[in-house]
């Protein structure tokens, strides 16, 4: 071994350092030699069971597979003698011998320079022209449409069970797993249920693994190949989470959306991420409608604009409500709006509670990914911040300690190792602040459990709600240092409101302007849930709803304004970490759309109070 | 070989493409007339490889019936090299589709079943061909060369005569090899 604790390798005559530990196929991929591969996927534990990756190790016996095979010092590889792709080609021809890989008939077939399919890739890469071993015509091969959102065609399964480890390894949801053995295998979830009836929660971590059509997403497989669409990194607007995601694009259309492996959710996303965003809709709002004897006439911005003005003014108080997935940006400028033009103090978030931020260090995504305790106060991470919850799950199946603690049941509570009654702690004994240490380490009985179980752990970390008792807080602030914390927050920039001051809180008001955005009220009828307690919108006799979408608050609306939705804005977020997320326009609005702030701009002129753009500018600055 | 290769082609069940294909080499056809002698095609006026063989024989489409699989066999026993020209032929392409279904549940879809027939009937005149499940050229006689590709590019089709011309076996790769 070199002195670097680097070890000296040759691959195909070239000199290459490895580190200790690495295999074949990462020493080779870091020195920009590329050994093709099915099974192996970089973010998943090699498995070598495709055997596509071969190659020829001096002084070993017989072909070793690169993505398992360890470097060792001195050892000498080719990865393309004509064993080794011999081997390779037998290889895919047996892959292609089973199932049915009829290319013509798969969505992903393309050119050598258009597939999307990793399979085909290799096989134009290998020069294979027909079948060495002619598969079953007259077999046909289940396939499974009971999701909602992606599709699974056993036919176009390689069993490279990449879809298998990502659900295990990387949304730590171990649905899906293999039947039967050999050439009968199968992929199947559960005990072999339909996909759509099992414990699958649709992160799609295995469709975009799935290196062939056998998973293919419903609303995009049809609308282009890979390289006529363009990858942006972005930011997902669906939660406080800010998960980062590679948004797929083709002619100003937003196709699908796929984790970015590179940011802190490492490649992971939840239903709402990566599907129900991009579900297509036909309610977006494109031109500004006035009421009129009880209908919506769609007017000009000029006269939209006009009215609310003249209204707006007739009234004495007028209340504001915001939605918190508004940028920072936004959120300034309308607190502004509402102080400086509307000349009121009853603006406030339509939902969105944030719990205290100063319990401790805070936890970064990864901080819960890698911690050996979990201890969650309160909230419902799986079923509110889906991603927390998986990443939960996940330090859960490298042996973390779940304790939860609650008062009312969570989807987390089968994956706790202690389960604690939040009475027992938010209630414990007097509430005077200075008995609380005494209360947190001594009296209660689940106390002494979270304390045992804080102490022996190396990377605690605390997961906490909104709306737990100031005990609770307190004594969660008497924790020792090593613990970090992460706070549970509804509503995606509910924390960038909450530096502006903006709380959700019950407002009143002769009138009412509320800017929704993009955000939709939740279904009728539905019970509100903890983590959207959405304060009632008040009796007002003249309403402003400036909103991307129709709903039941457009509905109520006197004035309706067109609004930007997450796509085509630019701001920031700030995440449940902490950090200032940056958003950019993925896509470019309908023409009719305006910018949100240019609207309260051109309002802000018209009510007599110009609002000037450096001071919205300067502050957008201080936000972020 | 003494003197320019023969060549025949012939189709079964495909849809003509790959025949079209072959014409699409343009002014470049002069140059493989100059180079080869076609004795025989679907799109000349002579349609049957002549008895005493030929060097190079070409089918288009896959095998789906009695008669189909007689052109390939005929063509098998009258050529040196026999070329598998296109999905089809190569693969059995698109009307493998069929082969989820029975022969016999096919042909009542379509001649009684499908929604514009009225008392329809499944033809059954002795002098018809049987029908069989599609299958891929290979499956029934040797191919020596497979030109895959829905349709192959020409140029793919050019780069085989050009080899077997000049006696060497072509090697499909880069963009000639393109099957999608």
């Amino acid at each position: 071994m070199s002195s670097a604790g680097l070890v000296n390798i040759t691959i195909n005559g070239r000199q290459v350092q490895a580190r200790p530990g690495q295999t074949v196929l990462q020493a080779a991929a870091e020195a920009g030699i590329t050994i093709p591969a099915l099974c192996n996927h970089p973010h998943l534990r090699p498995e070598g069971s495709c055997r596509v990756c071969v190659v020829e190790i001096e002084k070993q016996r017989s072909l070793q597979p690169a993505c398992t095979f360890p470097v060792f010092e001195g050892m000498v590889v080719h990865t393309e003698s004509e064993k080794a792709v011999e081997s390779r080609r037998m290889a895919l021809q047996m892959i292609f011998s089973e199932r049915s890989h009829y290319c013509m008939f798969c969505p992903m077939s393309g050119s050598p320079q258009t597939t999307d399919c990793e399979l085909q890739k290799l096989a134009y890469q290998y020069e294979l022209d027909s079948w060495a071993y002619t598969p079953d015509y007259m077999k046909s091969w289940p396939v499974d449409a009971s999701r909602k959102y992606f599709v699974m065609d056993h036919g176009r399964c390689i069993l490279c069970r990449r879809c298998v480890r990502a659900c295990a390894q990387i949304a730590a949801n171990h649905t899906l797993g293999v039947y039967h053995r050999g050439a009968r295998s199968m992929v199947c979830a559960d005990d072999n249920v339909p996909f759509g009836e099992s414990s699958c929660v649709s992160c799609g971590t295995c469709l975009q693994v799935c290196p062939t059509g056998a998973l293919f997403d419903r609303r995009s497989v049809y609308m282009g190949h890979d390289a006529q669409t363009t990858r942006t990194p972005a930011v997902c607007a669906g939660c406080a989470v800010g998960c980062g995601i590679e948004a797929v694009i083709r002619d100003n259309h937003l196709l699908r959306i796929e984790g970015d492996w590179n940011a802190a959710n490492c490649g992971l996303l939840c239903v709402t991420g990566r599907f129900e965003t991009t579900e297509p809709r036909h309610d977006r709002i494109l031109r500004p409608m006035v009421r009129r004897d009880g209908r919506f006439v769609e007017t000009s911005w000029d006269e939209a604009l006009n009215t609310v003005a003249a209204r707006l003014r007739q009234y004495g108080l007028v209340a504001g409500l915001i939605s918190p997935r508004m940028t920072s940006e936004a959120l300034a400028t309308f607190n502004i709006f509402c102080q400086e033009v509307l000349n009121t103090n009853e603006v406030a978030l339509l939902y969105g509670d944030v719990p205290p931020s100063d319990l401790g260090a805070r936890a970064t995504l990864q901080d819960v990914a890698a911690a050996d305790c979990i201890i969650v106060m309160g909230g419902d991470p799986l079923e509110e911040q889906k991603v927390v919850g998986y990443l939960v799950k996940r330090a859960r199946d490298a042996e973390a300690r779940v304790i939860v603690v609650n008062d009312r049941p969570t989807k987390l509570d089968r994956y706790a190792h202690v389960h604690l009654d939040l009475q027992d702690i938010s209630h414990a004994d007097q509430s005077p602040f200075e008995r609380l240490r005494t209360t947190y380490h001594l009296r209660i009985e689940g106390v002494v459990k979270l304390k045992s179980a804080v102490e022996a752990a190396r990377r605690p970390v605390v997961l906490y709600s909104a709306g737990l008792s100031t005990t609770v807080y307190a004594a969660l602030r008497a924790m020792p240092d090593k613990v970090r914390f992460m706070p549970l927050i509804h509503g995606t920039n509910s924390a960038g409101a909450a530096r502006l001051g903006l709380t959700a809180r019950p407002v009143r008001g002769e009138a009412l302007y509320l800017m929704a955005g993009d955000d939709m009220p939740p279904p009728d009828g539905s019970s509100p849930t903890a983590g959207r307690r959405e304060i009632a919108l008040p009796e007002s006799r003249f309403t402003v709803v400036h909103a991307a979408w129709r709903s039941r608050w457009t509905e109520q609306a006197d004035v309706v304004l067109p609004a930007l939705t997450w796509t085509e804005k630019s701001g920031h977020f700030i995440n449940m970490e902490g950090r200032t997320l940056e958003i950019k326009p993925l896509v470019s609005p309908p023409r009719s759309v305006q910018s949100d702030r240019e609207t309260l701009l051109q309002l802000a002129v018209r009510m007599g109070c110009a609002l000037s753009y450096q001071e919205i500018t300067e502050i957008a600055g201080a936000v972020s | 070989m003494p003197g320019k290769p023969r060549i025949a082609t012939d189709w079964l069940a495909g849809c003509a493409g790959c025949h079209m294909s072959l014409l699409d080499m343009d002014e470049r056809l002069l140059d493989i007339a100059q180079a080869v002698e076609l004795t025989s095609s679907p799109i000349t006026d002579l349609k049957h490889p002549p008895e005493e063989g030929v060097d190079v024989g070409i089918l288009e489409g896959c095998i789906n019936n009695s008669a189909t699989e007689q052109v390939a066999r005929t063509m098998r026993a009258r050529c040196r090299i026999l070329v598998a020209l296109g999905d089809c032929a190569v693969f059995g392409g698109v009307p493998t589709m069929r082969n989820s279904a029975t022969c016999a549940q096919a042909l009542r879809r379509a001649y009684v079943e499908s929604e514009s027939t009225v008392d329809g009937r499944v033809p059954d005149d002795p002098e018809l061909a049987r029908m069989q499940n599609a299958r891929a050229v290979g499956q029934v006689v040797d191919v020596d060369i497979n030109i895959p590709g829905c349709p192959p590019p020409p140029e793919a089709i050019l780069y085989v005569l050009s080899e077997l011309a000049a006696g060497r076996k072509p090697r499909l790769s880069g963009k000639l090899l393109d099957w999608h």
